[in-house]
């Protein structure tokens, strides 16, 4: 009898596991994605996926829908465990009804997120899905809206984590929009708001679904994106990479993980990092990859406003996040798209009580009409804001140009940096000597000789950062190849810092 | 002996000779331009002086600052190094005119030997053997094909300032005679601003086999043997090595009378090589003689004893020489190649920059030789685009040819230079073959064994296990540790013992038995190998042992998997879980994107000119743009017809490697 019960059940489950059919499932494969239960087994450890709702079926009677449920109804939900610590996961599976969103599919994300919010673990949404099951109508628009109103319930709780791995568009996109990372495979996924179809109605613009929301688009030219992968396989290898750099909530420190590294580990050859001339570029990332333990980097939106480099790494086993401007790209300035990336990143670091280690070569803001009509006021006014409103451990290290009010906003000990280091070769000043000159001295201006002798004056007295350091702004001036072992010492200190800011409902960042 | 010298040179070969001095006890100073303000020469010296801007016309070849760092300093004699002054007579005189010791030649020896005309009628009056050909000037190429014609084809037509394969035509027949005059005119107008041409019998199956000479004030000279550079690419020395593996006791002896005859015609009085072509039959004729010190000069000392430098000091200070030719021996067997800043995989294209990780492998012993390493970069140092981008001679003694390659080998596993591309994986891929092996080599050696250039070499099936077995145990030791990380909520089980590396579509199923140092690794349907290795996580190079066999690896992450390199081998390897595996298995693989319509920077460099705007049609082979690196020009042309979409490229801005310049539809 018992036997029976058993054997129903397996039926049922087998029935389940095999979502759309094998048919569908091979053109899955065809098409170079994977299905929604074999990204859950990539993803998790071997073994430790427990689904949820796995009998769960929609509850349309339109349009014929009552002769056509399938278990799953479209999403596997549950949890599981990432290096044994706690992750839910929900998986949208295309070979169920195209993946589409039901009232019953709502409710089980819904209960998963729920479920993380209140025992403080990460979300974890795998999209491949065709939208709003269209059949349901506004049964189906509520579904969407209760997965909102639940993503931003948890944002600053877990961490939540969207990989787009198919289609996403629609109502489908604004999950994963206010979720803390947003990941895309190279040539099998993208996303948009309307599709191409809708464009050539509306605009007349004709655009394939690649360039108005491939991968490449959204990691690169709209910043919607984190970070782009070639493969399913390879997103979900980054993935429990990256979830081993993250606290499961904000009620927790960040993780720490045995390290092979020794935190004192000089690197000779960052007393050279920084060329003679100030104006030829380095590479700030060598920077970062010689400090962080075994140079291990988990870069945060690397296609997008290169001009500043954001991402975690560890410090004798733990996480701390990096911001360093990247004078590669642009002199390292801060625009529209850099200061957009680094404040929200500084935000999530501040949220889950991940220590800030800033390196800094700014030469300031972006000039320009285009800068100025795309609002770099308000977005240049965000990193400040994010820096200023952090209560994380934040080190600072100036390598080489400080200037102006972009000196101010890189996490300096005025905005309530805790320790602030400057290489030799920083200089620390309003602007550059020659555009100081050519301001002070502007009577000058047409002889040059003057004009190099002055130039050289203030270029002596101002640049360096011993001015800044005579009054307090700079707490040692170090050595480059001590940076690792400075930073290490200095994030000891501060395991134990306690800084509220004045309580509030929420701030009012410039949006 | 002086007191003090100055090194009127950068790099490497300053640091070379301030080496030798220090040991000397004498004082060194160099001088040093923008680019080399911290360099190691200029931190290894007593002192340093600065003589101006990065190009070498603003620093090291103005003999004013060079002689008003003399004076500035108290140095007593200047030594050139090699290029720039070494083998300037203009110099070595000025010099002597201001009583300063010149650590070389006379000037007469410099000026005599310094043309190729001019040297070539003093070997043939001195009793050496020269290449039939036509020494004086040739008018026309009218009169070059007669000339030519004469002396019998293959002809080689030469500049007579010439060098580094530079104005140099090689013709079969009398058309090709005319053309290749005509060409190597123009490039020695433009390139040297001298016209002169000479013709003359072009060797078959040539070998460069130069004898390094050495001579003093007093009238000695003697023989130190012979090395052969005849491996070459496009007339560049790549691998050097002490003795021959080609000559006989007898040819090595006349070669030396005879390198001994000239450099008496001449009263040769420093270090000086005389390069000699040797064909087939052991035939060799006088090329030209290096009136300075070689850049090969390693192998001479590690075959003989004697340090070169040391000497060159001695008898410019006025010493007899010390050693008589029956002292002269070989001992062993040397080998150098040089490393670098190339691209081998990109037709050899400079790869200059920042050296972010530079590692070498011990001087002294390895295996059953020794290393030397003669460098004048340290990592975080850059490789200028304004000088050679040599990074370092890597040099090893043996006691016999195959142990000094043995040795070599091994030490090029051992390089570890990330940052910028060097040539390394090609040297060891042409001291992989056979042929190299057996020293069946001539002057057109590259090009005979690589027709198509160079795509990296095939892992033999032995390696490929070693490459598989590192990767295996990198992951396990990986997972491991990832498996420590606090806040779980259930200890770890143990990893699994099955995994499958996937190289390409290649699936290798192995079952590892790890712990920490040592593993145990079988690959499945085959045997089981013992591994033991103390890489870590974020270490650069892993040397495992193997089967008691000890290799040495470059380890990198990738996304997926680890980059794993050992000499010419390069493999992407993901060590998956069977499951993992079969997924890859299922997944079609990706089309490579096209990138014909895509016209990128082949390397690193400064847009000159750019020759297409938006909309205008491009067929393919058509120039689109000019960059400029290391001093060279390079068109870059576009690989597919097309109509210009975009254009990225600004003249005068800086590009990077694979930057798109140009993009077409």
């Amino acid at each position: 009898m018992m036997k029976d019960i058993v054997a129903a059940l397996e039926k049922k489950r087998e029935s389940a596991r095999l979502g759309g059919g094998q048919k569908r499932i091979d053109s899955q494969h065809a098409k170079g994605k994977l299905t929604a239960r074999e990204r859950i087994a990539l993803l998790l450890d071997e073994g430790s996926f427990e689904e949820w709702d796995m009998f769960v079926e929609h509850r349309s009677h339109d349009f014929g829908m009552q002769e056509n449920r399938i278990p799953g109804d479209g999403v596997v939900t549950g949890w599981g465990t990432i290096n044994g610590r706690v992750v839910y996961v929900f998986s949208k599976d295309f070979t169920v009804f195209g993946g589409s969103l039901s009232r019953a599919h709502a409710e089980k994300i819904v209960k998963v997120q729920q479920a993380a919010v209140r025992n403080g673990a990460p979300v974890i949404g795998l999209f491949d899905a065709g939208g709003a099951r269209i059949q349901e109508g506004v049964e189906a628009l509520g579904g969407y809206a209760d997965i909102f109103l639940e993503n931003v319930l948890s944002s600053g709780v877990i961490p939540q984590i969207s990989v787009i791995m198919g289609p996403c568009a629609g109502g489908d996109v604004y999950s994963p929009a206010m979720t803390d990372f947003i990941f895309m495979v190279k040539d099998t996924s993208y996303m948009y708001v309307t599709g191409p179809d809708v464009v050539k109605t509306v605009t007349n613009e004709i655009v394939s679904h690649e360039d108005l929301g491939g991968a490449r688009v959204h990691a690169a030219k709209s910043g919607v994106a984190d970070g782009a992968f070639e493969n399913d396989i390879e997103a979900l290898a980054q993935m429990r990479r990256l979830v081993g750099f993250l606290p499961l909530s904000n009620r927790e420190k960040p993780p720490s993980v045995p390290t092979f590294d020794d935190p004192e580990r000089a690197e000779p050859s960052l007393d050279t990092l920084v060329p003679a001339n100030p104006n030829t570029p380095y590479d700030m990332k060598e920077l970062i990859q010689k400090v962080a333990d075994e140079g291990d980097f988990f870069e945060i939106g690397k296609d997008f406003g290169k001009n500043i480099l954001t991402g975690f790494g560890r410090m004798e086993g733990t996480t701390v996040g990096f911001v360093a401007n990247q004078p590669m790209s642009l002199a390292g300035v801060l625009d529209i798209d850099s200061s957009r990336k680094a404040a929200r990143f500084v935000r999530f670091c501040d949220c889950f009580n991940i220590p800030i280690v800033t390196f800094v070569d700014v030469p300031g803001f972006m000039p320009g009409t285009k800068q100025e009509y795309g609002g770099l006021i308000k977005h240049g006014a965000k990193l400040l804001f994010a820096y200023a409103e952090a209560t994380v451990p934040k080190v600072t290290v100036i390598t080489r140009k400080a200037y102006g009010g972009a000196y101010d906003v890189m996490s300096s000990k005025h905005l309530r940096g805790d320790v602030n280091f400057a290489w030799p070769t920083a200089e620390i000043a309003v602007m550059g000597a020659k555009g100081a000159v050519e301001i002070i001295f502007r009577a000058d201006i047409g002889d040059s000789e003057k004009i190099a002798a002055r130039t050289k004056e203030y270029q002596d007295a101002f640049a360096n950062p011993y001015v800044a350091a005579s009054r307090g702004f700079i707490d040692d001036v170090i050595m480059p190849h001590n940076t690792r072992k400075r930073i290490v010492r200095a994030l000891r200190t501060l395991k134990t810092k306690k800084l509220e800011n004045p309580a509030k409902k929420h701030d009012n960042i410039p949006l | 002996m002086f007191s003090k010298i100055l090194i009127a040179n950068r790099g490497e070969i300053a640091c070379r000779v301030i080496k030798t001095a220090r040991r000397m006890g004498v004082k060194t100073v160099v001088v040093y331009s923008d680019a080399d303000a911290g360099s190691m020469a200029v931190d290894m010296a007593d002192e340093a002086i600065h003589i101006g801007g990065s190009p070498a016309a603003q620093s090291y070849l103005v003999q004013d600052k060079i002689v008003a760092a003399v004076r500035q300093s108290g140095a007593e004699a200047v030594h050139p190094g090699f290029g720039f002054l070494s083998e300037n007579a203009g110099f070595a005189k000025r010099l002597q005119d201001e009583k300063i010791v010149f650590i070389g030649p006379n000037p007469h020896a410099i000026e005599a030997m310094g043309d190729k005309i001019t040297s070539k009628k003093f070997a043939a009056a001195a009793g050496v053997n020269t290449v039939p050909g036509h020494m004086g000037l040739i008018a026309d190429a009218k009169e070059a094909v007669k000339i030519a014609d004469s002396i019998g084809y293959p002809v080689m037509i030469k500049a007579s300032a010439g060098g580094g394969g530079k104005g140099l035509r090689i013709a079969w027949n009398s058309p090709e005679a005319k053309e290749g005059f005509e060409g190597a005119r123009a490039e020695a107008i433009s390139s040297f601003g001298d016209d002169r041409i000479f013709i003359e019998k072009f060797v078959d199956q040539p070998r460069h086999i130069e004898i390094q000479v050495l001579g003093d004030k007093h009238g000695n000279i003697i023989y130190l043997n012979e090395r052969e550079c005849s491996i070459q690419r496009r007339n560049q020395k790549v691998f050097e090595e002490a003795p021959s593996p080609f000559l006989t006791p007898e040819t090595r002896k006349a070669m030396g009378e005879q390198a001994v005859a000239l450099s008496k015609a001449v009263q040769y009085d420093s270090a000086g090589t005389v390069e000699f072509i040797v064909d087939g039959n052991r035939n060799f004729y006088f090329l030209e003689m290096n009136t300075r010190l070689q850049v090969e000069h390693p192998v001479t000392e590690l075959i003989t004893g004697y340090d070169l430098v040391e000497q060159m000091l001695r008898v410019a200070a006025g010493e007899k020489l010390a050693i008589k030719q029956k002292d002269v021996g070989i001992k062993g067997w040397a080998l150098e190649s040089r490393i670098y800043a190339e691209d081998p995989y990109r037709g050899f294209l400079p790869s200059i920059g920042r050296l972010k990780r530079m590692k070498f492998p011990a001087e002294g012993k390895l295996d059953e030789g020794t290393v030397r390493i003669d460098t004048g970069v340290r990592e975080g140092d850059e490789i200028s685009m304004f000088y050679d981008p040599m990074i370092a001679k890597l040099i090893t003694h043996g006691k016999d040819r195959a142990a000094a390659i043995a040795t070599h080998t091994k030490a090029l596993e051992r390089l570890e230079i990330r940052g910028i591309q060097d040539n390394s994986p090609f040297l060891a891929a042409v001291l992989e073959q056979k042929r190299f092996q057996s020293g069946d080599i001539t002057t057109g050696y590259i090009k005979e064994e690589f027709p198509n250039g160079f795509s990296g070499a095939e892992a033999s099936p032995e390696v490929e296990k070693v490459i598989v077995a590192a990767a295996t145990y990198a992951n396990v030791l990986m997972r491991t540790r990832m498996a420590g990380i606090s806040g779980r909520i259930e200890p770890a089980r143990p990893q699994r013992k099955d995994w499958v590396a996937l190289i390409a579509r290649k699936q290798i199923p192995v079952n590892i038995k790890y712990q920490q140092g040592e593993a145990e690794i079988e690959f499945v349907g085959g045997k089981m190998h013992a591994i033991s290795t103390n890489w870590l996580p974020g270490m650069g190079m892993m040397e495992l042992v193997f089967d008691n066999q000890t290799y040495a690896l470059s380890i990198a992450t990738a996304e997926e998997g680890f980059v794993i390199r050992r000499l010419g081998v390069e493999a992407h390897v993901k060590v998956c879980t069977p499951f993992q595996a079969d997924l890859h298995s299922r997944l079609p693989e990706k089309q490579k994107p096209d990138t014909s319509k895509l016209i990128m920077s082949p390397m690193p460099g400064l847009v000159v000119s750019v020759a297409v705007k938006v909309g205008q049609e491009v067929k393919s082979g058509e120039a689109v743009c000019v960059v400029e690196a290391m001093k060279m020009q390079n068109i870059i042309r576009a690989e597919a017809d097309g109509v210009v979409k975009t254009v990225s490229a600004n003249a005068g801005a800086s590009v990077a490697a694979d930057e798109i310049l140009v993009e077409l539809v």
